[in-house]
């Protein structure tokens, strides 16, 4: 065998080795007592070179000179690779904490209405707005509160004037868009309300609320409950049972309470429902006739549906919040949260 | 209202579980809640009589007590003061169960053996009162199991009535209800008295002065009565739904009324003088003293019953304590009346008194039903009482009320609700209710509605009732939605959220305020608004409409800072009104939004120093701000106030976006009890979107490349910036595409009265390489020029 053979063969052995070697300290200074140690396959080969005659020299001293070269190269980038994996092993501090990146909020509030809006939008409800201060006639009046009917004591008003007030409800905003534009008619009225009532951890004198009207030829109270469903399984389960009972609201009639299956307990009674497994989230119906002539519509031609929820009472409920004035002190704390 | 299953089974029978019971009426309408019997929870508490009370021979307090429970004789040690021979008590045996969740054990007390307890309601769970045993009536089963004997008055339901039913503020309205869905009969109690040959209209003459507050009254006399204790019955009843028992006449009143809705009211006949009622409005001013003893002072919106002389009783509301029925009463005067709705509701608000009977009343009471509940409280005086009953009614129906007549059409009925039920289902439901069937044929009904049933006066009322009946849970949904198409992009509204979103997104939280507020936040600002006041305030601290939202801000900041958190980046989007008569609403409203910093807009962190919010740090998202509306390039004006250490206006081609700046530290220790600096901004909404440029156009991108160069100079400190910048956009070219101040520095190396500043400058051409020998000629042209016109040294 030629000593260029040779030489050849420790190249691929050399190759072989650097292929399979599982690399830390240890194996990489083996692998260079094997090759370049004073014992090893190059200096066996060295020995073999210095036999030969000065002719066949220079081409074997080149080809013993690259592999050399090779070898300690390679092996000095393995010990390179361990002496970089022994010092990230020791002071690189992957558990050092990012630095923070500064983030805010929208308050739990926007973030309910938001996605009741979104939920609708999708269902081609518009959104309509209305002034926090109102007259009588569009929130009471045409909206068929007689004066001194004791419906009115459900909601207590703030008085501006004798007949101007703070809006109770959002239900003005339909009377203002039925009476701008004929129907069909798609809206939500998103919208800041008051009620003159003591404030307390159930209850505080500004609120939100959300109501939507539908009105076209043919509207019937199946679709309101269509419309309400699908609603209130995609803002808080598939799961959620519904339960329609009939009420009482001056501008629907028929009208109806919404419940919902407790969000907590399934229905099996919890603190939360009151033991009775159900949870109010609205109220609803079809529009009073009543309401559609004071806007100039033709009860006959028309019909409608409405509905309308708490903005605080539904985020209540999906927050699992037991205080409504939390809403409105600006804790960072609690705004933090959502 | 409260109902009881066993009062209501007087009427109609009931064939449901009181859950039962209570889901259906719920679904009916009536929304209904049983209420938990206390009495639910004792175990094996028996009925006793005390046949013995022996002292105790080891204690002075204690007493040996030989109770028979009807098949053994018991000894117990009882330490209660009124224990006395001859009683039924309560009795807890060994191995019963108290409410407390205590289990009677057999002890020893004092050396002698218990072999019970006689239990005080405290004990059963039933009241708070300790003071002594309970003391059960004599007719008490002995023996029997108390649990059996407290509940066998059957179940009380709570329902929460809808001001839309008058006619279920009673047992028969909601029993009525109820043969809705069972179709079972509806039993009215029969009326049994016999009339004496004294007529009644001798002893009363009625006079209405007010028909429009009182369209009907009518009036009897019994005489002779006998007033006293009312049978267990009674009392039982009227406990069932949380009514104490006073005396025979006035508790068979109370009991009609609770039974037909009908408010009634009993005179002593001795006090009315005259013999006569006179119905009629209250003068401002008169004063009166009702039964519960206050001394009221009416306005003309009371309505009074007078007698000849004086008046006797608020009408529909409360009588009067010199006509009320005393022990020694013999002769009563039974009202019966039916009151106008308005009339009893604004004389209870005027006088801020609600009573059972104005609670019917306002609601609106039956015209026709006023007879047979006189005469129903007429048959009851007279057998609980004795008397004899004066010869017909003396009824003024002077203002006769009529029953709305009303034509349903069976395809509206199911058009509406999205159904298809039976005409002929209908109809039946309809007379059910106590509608009176006029006409009928194929396509519709016309029919009367019954006079307890004030609600019902249109067709939709009537579909109404289908539904409630039917079930609104069994109507299916539809199949198919309704969608209109929109052209029109809600524009407004999505961009108010879209800068909600981005002030969030630069790192700041979003709280909501009361909008009702003192004079303390009104009068805040340079903006001032004259506040919208509220006549009816719930205190002076939330009289008026806010009208600007800084103060609510600076409420949050101080409400954080006392809880110790100080680094407060927070902003408000909300309505502030004006007033002013000239609009409809005498309130002219603006969409605000508002931001306060204070503190460090970092927390404490590893590997950077965090930064202390400054007027720039505010100023710089405010340009991010207008920036994404596409507005640049505003002007920003110094401006003073007292609120303020430092106020800037920020105008844009002539409109106010708004202003912003740092609170003044005085005004902030004194009026809101802050120390650390506070900056604060608000603009109005609507300027900004009027003035916002959304339209977005492309610029193509530079293919040749820049020049950077920085240009470091001292100048006077009281340079402005801007004017400098304005120098070197004036003069470098065409070519300069951007221009950014990044330093300022003053201090070490840098004489007084000296800054140091520094500008990065870009140049670019569209079309061509830029040589660097030009930019350089450029800049050492600038470099002359700032030493010319401001006298400017080149670092």
């Amino acid at each position: 065998m030629s000593l260029l053979e040779d030489i050849h063969e420790v190249q691929r052995q050399l190759q072989h080795d650097l292929s399979q070697i599982d690399i830390n300290a240890q194996s990489v200074e083996n692998l260079r007592i094997k090759y370049l140690g004073k014992k090893g396959l190059i200096a066996g080969l060295f020995k073999d070179f210095g036999a030969l005659s000065s002719s066949e020299k220079p081409e074997f001293g080149k080809a013993l000179n690259t592999l050399k070269k090779t070898a300690e190269e390679q092996i000095k980038s393995l010990q390179n690779r361990v002496a970089e994996q022994d010092n990230k092993g020791t002071s690189f501090d992957y558990t050092l904490p990012g630095y923070p990146f500064r983030q805010g909020r929208l308050h739990p509030i926007t973030q309910t209405m938001n996605r009741i809006c979104d939920i609708f939008g999708e269902m081609g409800f518009g959104i309509e707005f209305g002034p926090e201060v109102e007259t009588d006639f569009n929130n009471f009046q045409a909206l068929n509160f007689p004066p001194n009917h004791p419906a009115r004591d459900m909601q207590d008003t703030f008085f501006v004037d004798k007949d101007i007030l703070l809006r109770t409800h959002t239900s003005p905003i339909q009377i203002r868009t039925m009476l701008k534009t004929k129907p069909p008619v798609r809206i939500l009225a998103p919208g800041r309300v008051y009620r003159n009532e003591a404030i307390n951890p159930r209850s505080y004198c500004v609120f939100h609320q959300i109501e939507g009207l539908y009105v076209d030829e043919n509207v019937t109270f199946a679709e309101l409950k269509l419309t309400i469903e699908v609603f209130a399984k995609r803002f808080f389960s598939k799961d959620v049972q519904l339960r329609f009972r009939p009420s009482f609201f001056p501008f629907t009639e028929p009208s109806a309470e919404v419940d919902i299956s407790c969000i907590i307990c399934g229905g099996s009674g919890c603190r939360l429902c009151k033991h009775t497994g159900w949870l109010e989230i609205m109220g609803c119906g079809m529009v009073d006739p009543n309401v559609f002539t004071a806007c100039q519509i033709d009860p006959e031609k028309y019909t409608g549906y409405a509905f309308g929820m708490g903005a605080e009472r539904i985020a209540l409920l999906k927050y699992g919040i037991d205080d409504i004035r939390l809403f409105y002190e600006g804790d960072i704390r609690f705004l933090r949260q959502f | 209202m409260i109902v009881n299953t066993k009062w209501l089974e007087k009427y109609t029978d009931i064939p449901y579980s009181p859950e039962e019971l209570e889901e259906k009426l719920t679904y009916l309408g009536l929304e209904s809640k049983i209420i938990e019997n206390a009495a639910d929870r004792i175990e094996g508490v028996i009925i006793a009589e005390i046949q013995e009370v022996l002292p105790h021979p080891n204690a002075d307090r204690l007493k040996i007590c030989r109770v028979a429970t009807g098949s053994e004789t018991l000894s117990v040690i009882c330490g209660a003061p009124n224990v006395m021979p001859g009683q039924r008590v309560p009795l807890a045996r060994i191995g019963a169960v108290l409410p407390n969740g205590m289990q009677l054990k057999p002890v020893k007390i004092r050396g002698i053996q218990s072999e019970g307890m006689i239990c005080a309601e405290d004990e059963l769970g039933l009241s708070d009162d300790h003071s002594g045993i309970m003391v059960l009536p004599d007719n008490a089963p002995l023996g029997g199991d108390l649990r059996n004997y407290l509940t066998g008055n059957g179940i009380s339901i709570d329902i929460d009535l809808t001001p839309n039913r008058p006619d279920c503020t009673s047992h028969i309205g909601v029993a009525r209800d109820i043969t809705l869905l069972t179709d079972g009969e509806l039993r009215i109690p029969a009326i049994n008295f016999q009339e004496s040959d004294a007529l009644t209209s001798d002893f009363i003459e009625v006079e209405i002065e007010n028909p429009i507050g009182c369209p009907r009254y009518a009036a009897r006399i019994v005489q002779g009565v006998k007033i006293g204790p009312s049978p267990q019955w009674l009392v039982d009843s009227l406990l069932s739904v949380g009514q104490r028992s006073i005396n025979n006449v006035v508790d068979a009143a109370n009991f009609v009324l609770l039974e037909t809705g009908h408010p009634l009211h009993t005179f002593d006949y001795r006090m009315i003088v005259g013999k006569k009622i006179v119905v009629r409005s209250a003068v401002d001013g008169e004063e009166v003293v009702t039964l519960d003893g206050v001394r009221r002072e009416l306005n003309a919106d009371v309505l009074l019953i007078c007698d000849a002389e004086k008046a006797v009783a608020v009408a529909g509301i409360m009588g009067l304590e010199n006509s009320e029925i005393t022990e020694d009463t013999t002769d009563i005067l039974i009202e019966s009346a039916y009151f106008d709705p308005a009339t009893i509701r604004q004389g209870s608000r005027y006088l801020g008194l609600q009573t059972d009977a104005s609670y019917r009343f306002e609601r609106g009471a039956d015209p026709d039903g006023a007879i047979y509940a006189m005469n129903r409280l007429t048959d009851l005086i007279a057998e609980l009482a004795g008397g004899t009953v004066t010869r017909g009614i003396v009824d003024n129906y002077i203002r006769k009320i009529e029953p709305a007549r009303i034509k349903v059409r069976f395809q509206r009925v199911n058009a509406l609700l999205g159904l298809e039920i039976e005409p002929q289902w209908m109809v039946t439901k309809f007379r059910k209710l106590g509608c009176e069937i006029l006409t009928q044929d194929a396509d519709c009904v016309v029919l009367k509605a019954p006079g307890w049933r004030p609600d019902l006066e249109r067709e939709v009322d009537l579909i109404e009732e289908v539904v409630r009946i039917y079930g609104m849970h069994r109507v299916p949904n539809a199949r198919e939605m309704h969608i209109q198409p929109n052209y029109e992009e809600p524009l407004n509204y999505k961009l108010v959220e879209q800068l909600r979103q981005s002030l969030a997104n630069f790192g700041l939280y979003e709280v909501y305020n009361n909008s009702l507020v003192s004079q303390k936040h009104t009068g805040f600002g340079p903006q001032k608004l004259t506040p919208v006041p509220i006549r009816n305030p719930l205190g002076k601290e939330m009289s008026l409409m806010r009208s600007t939202l800084v103060p609510g801000l600076l409420q949050n900041a101080r409400y954080n800072i006392n809880r110790q958190n100080n680094d407060l980046q927070l902003f408000e989007i909300g309505f502030v009104q004006q007033f002013d008569r000239k609009y409809e609403t005498h309130a002219r409203e603006f969409q605000r939004y508002a931001v306060l910093l204070t503190g460090y807009l970092e927390e404490k962190y590893w590997g950077f120093e965090r930064r202390a919010v400054d007027i720039f740090v505010l100023k710089g998202l405010l340009i991010a701000i207008f920036e994404k509306f596409g507005i640049t390039a505003v002007e920003f004006q110094p401006s003073v106030h007292d609120h303020f250490e430092i106020l800037i206006d920020i105008n844009y081609r002539g409109n106010m976006l708004g202003y912003f700046g740092m609170i003044n530290k005085t005004y902030l220790t004194l009026e809101w009890d802050i120390e650390i600096p506070v900056f604060v901004f608000e603009g109005d909404l609507t300027t900004l979107l009027e003035n916002a440029n959304l339209g977005k156009s492309f610029t193509p991108l530079p293919v040749f490349p820049k020049i950077e160069r920085d240009i470091s100079i001292l100048v006077k400190e009281n340079l402005k910036i801007a004017e400098i910048e304005a120098i070197i956009c004036k003069n470098a070219g065409e070519y300069l595409k951007e221009l950014k101040f990044y330093d300022l520095y003053q201090g070490k190396n840098i004489d007084k009265g000296l800054k140091s500043i520094t500008f990065n400058l870009v140049f670019q051409a569209n079309d061509r390489t830029l040589l660097d020998i030009e930019i350089d000629d450029k800049m050492a042209a600038l470099h002359k020029i700032l030493k010319e016109e401001v006298g400017a040294q080149l670092r």
